[in-house]
């Protein structure tokens, strides 16, 4: 082994630290998105009290409210910024107005995925006169988190929509 | 022939009015598939990515909900009268494919008189025309069940017989129920995997079940009308051309055991039509336009339309011929 060696073995190394930090960014998500329905359901309690607890939501009539929640969970050792969770009111659904919630995050919604605002502050066309649009007609909700995500933490997203 | 266009015998002989209750389904249909997928978007370092979460399904479980209308208010019959229907619309408000059972009694309280059942007493009005005719098939429970998508309705006759010693006035109350075959219950019952698609079944809040009570009302006199026309054109012929004059003829008859008080008769003027003055007659005898003593006249208002008081019909009275005539815009 000479010293020629020695210099190429070093570049090598240094080029495959550089991709293997990008592929890790790229191709290993730090963050971990979940989403699951749940519904409130009353239950009472030996002492006779009855109170609301979410099950799982399998099968649901019209009218029936879903309570959705997304949990994003960091996974990664370095902490994630601008964390921002987007999510469509699903189909067949009427998003329930203020039902949106989200700890540390600003929401704005949007009519058509494009373009965001904070609740009242967007507006529809309807027979040529603009007026607010409707928390029922909100088809897109946005969470944009404030601080970074450390390591292990997760952001939590919720919002309620009805069954049409 | 046809029928004249109104015919208003005040007080015993009641038109019967239409009404529909529009009974809406509602809801996603039943075995849908609600899909829900979130995004995140992010940086590390000033490297930006983006992620997606898993997708979250629920499926929408079947309602089942059924609602019954009356579309015949109130049935004028004669004592005695045989075969005489009711007609009904039931609908599935639920939002998935439902068969329904269907009932009828005619054993109830509040009435007068209890009509009694005809054998079959349910029929499908499967020509749809509103009353009792050869083409309309019998229902048989358990075999022909109404299978219906949600939002469906289907017509149904519920046919009785009335009594020979009714009186005039007397009120016969028979009711049409239908419930889903699924399963009924408190609203919220449920029916495990029983629901379209393989899904579950839930009780909606019409309990699953509808029912109506419609009445038969006695009026002890049936008055009936029949029109005819003869087109006579301005060149000796019969062709129906702008300026030929028709003839119309209308012969009103009442039969039963009652009598029509202050019965009126009233027909418009047809349209692209003008009324010949002077050409309405009873019984052959000339009646003045004018609104005056005699028994008839020709009104513009609210639309043109010639009237003829009848006064007390029976039918002892026999038949009672009114003529008028008009030309061909």
């Amino acid at each position: 082994m000479n010293i020629r060696t020695h210099k190429f073995y070093a570049i090598v190394t240094l080029i495959a630290c550089g991709f293997a930090s990008q592929a890790y960014a790229q191709g290993k998500a730090c963050i971990e998105l979940k989403t699951t329905a749940e519904v409130e359901k009353e239950v009472i309690n030996d002492k006779g009290e009855k109170s609301k607890v979410l099950v799982p939501a399998g099968k649901v009539v019209p009218g029936t409210e879903v309570v959705w929640t997304v949990t994003a969970n960091n996974v990664c050792k370095q902490a994630s910024d601008k964390v921002t969770i987007n999510n469509p009111v699903p189909e067949h659904m009427t998003l329930v107005a203020n039902s949106a919630i989200g700890a540390g995050s600003q929401i704005s919604y949007s009519l058509d995925g494009k373009s965001f605002a904070p609740a009242g502050q967007l507006t529809v066309q309807e027979n040529g006169v603009t007026r607010p649009a409707r928390a029922d007609e909100y088809k897109h909700i946005r969470w944009e988190f404030k601080n970074a995500l450390a390591p292990g933490a997760s952001a939590f997203a919720r919002f309620r929509a009805v069954l049409n | 022939m046809q029928s004249a266009r109104h015919l208003v015998a005040v007080g015993i002989v009641s038109l019967f009015g239409m009404w529909v209750h529009e009974a809406r389904a509602v809801g996603v249909p039943a075995g849908t598939n609600i899909n829900n997928t979130a995004q995140v978007t992010y940086t590390v370092g000033s490297v930006s990515a983006t992620a997606t979460s898993n997708t979250s399904t629920v499926t929408v479980a079947e309602i089942l909900d059924v609602v019954v209308t009356l579309q015949t208010p109130s049935m004028p019959v004669i004592a005695g009268a045989t075969q005489q229907e009711l007609l009904y619309r039931v609908t599935n408000t639920g939002n998935g494919p439902e068969s329904f059972r269907l009932q009828m009694t005619s054993v109830l309280s509040g009435d007068e008189f209890d009509p009694v059942a005809a054998a079959p007493s349910i029929y499908f009005d499967t020509d749809a025309s509103g009353d009792l005719s050869p083409g309309d098939t019998p229902y048989v429970v358990g075999s022909n069940d109404p299978v219906l998508s949600a939002d469906a309705f289907v017509t149904i006759l519920v046919v009785n017989d009335i009594p020979a010693g009714v009186a005039d006035g007397n009120r016969g109350f028979s009711r049409l129920l239908a419930d889903a075959r699924t399963g009924v219950g408190a609203p919220g019952t449920a029916y495990a995997g029983q629901g379209a698609n393989g899904t579950d079944a839930v009780v909606g809040t019409t309990g699953a079940d509808g029912e109506v009570t419609g009445e038969y009302l006695v009026a002890g006199i049936a008055v009936n009308a029949v029109k005819s026309q003869v087109v006579a054109d301005q060149f000796g012929g019969t062709r129906p051309v702008p300026g030929a004059r028709i003839n119309y003829t209308i012969v009103v008859g009442a039969t039963g055991s009652g009598s029509a008080l202050a019965a009126v008769f009233a027909d418009d003027i047809p349209a692209n039509t003008t009324y010949v003055a002077g050409t309405l007659r009873l019984n052959s005898v000339a009646l003045s336009d004018a609104v005056d003593a005699d028994a008839g006249d020709f009104s513009t208002t609210p639309n043109a339309h010639v009237s003829v008081q009848l006064g007390a019909l029976t039918q002892a009275s026999g038949s009672q011929t009114i003529q008028f005539a008009v030309t061909i815009n």
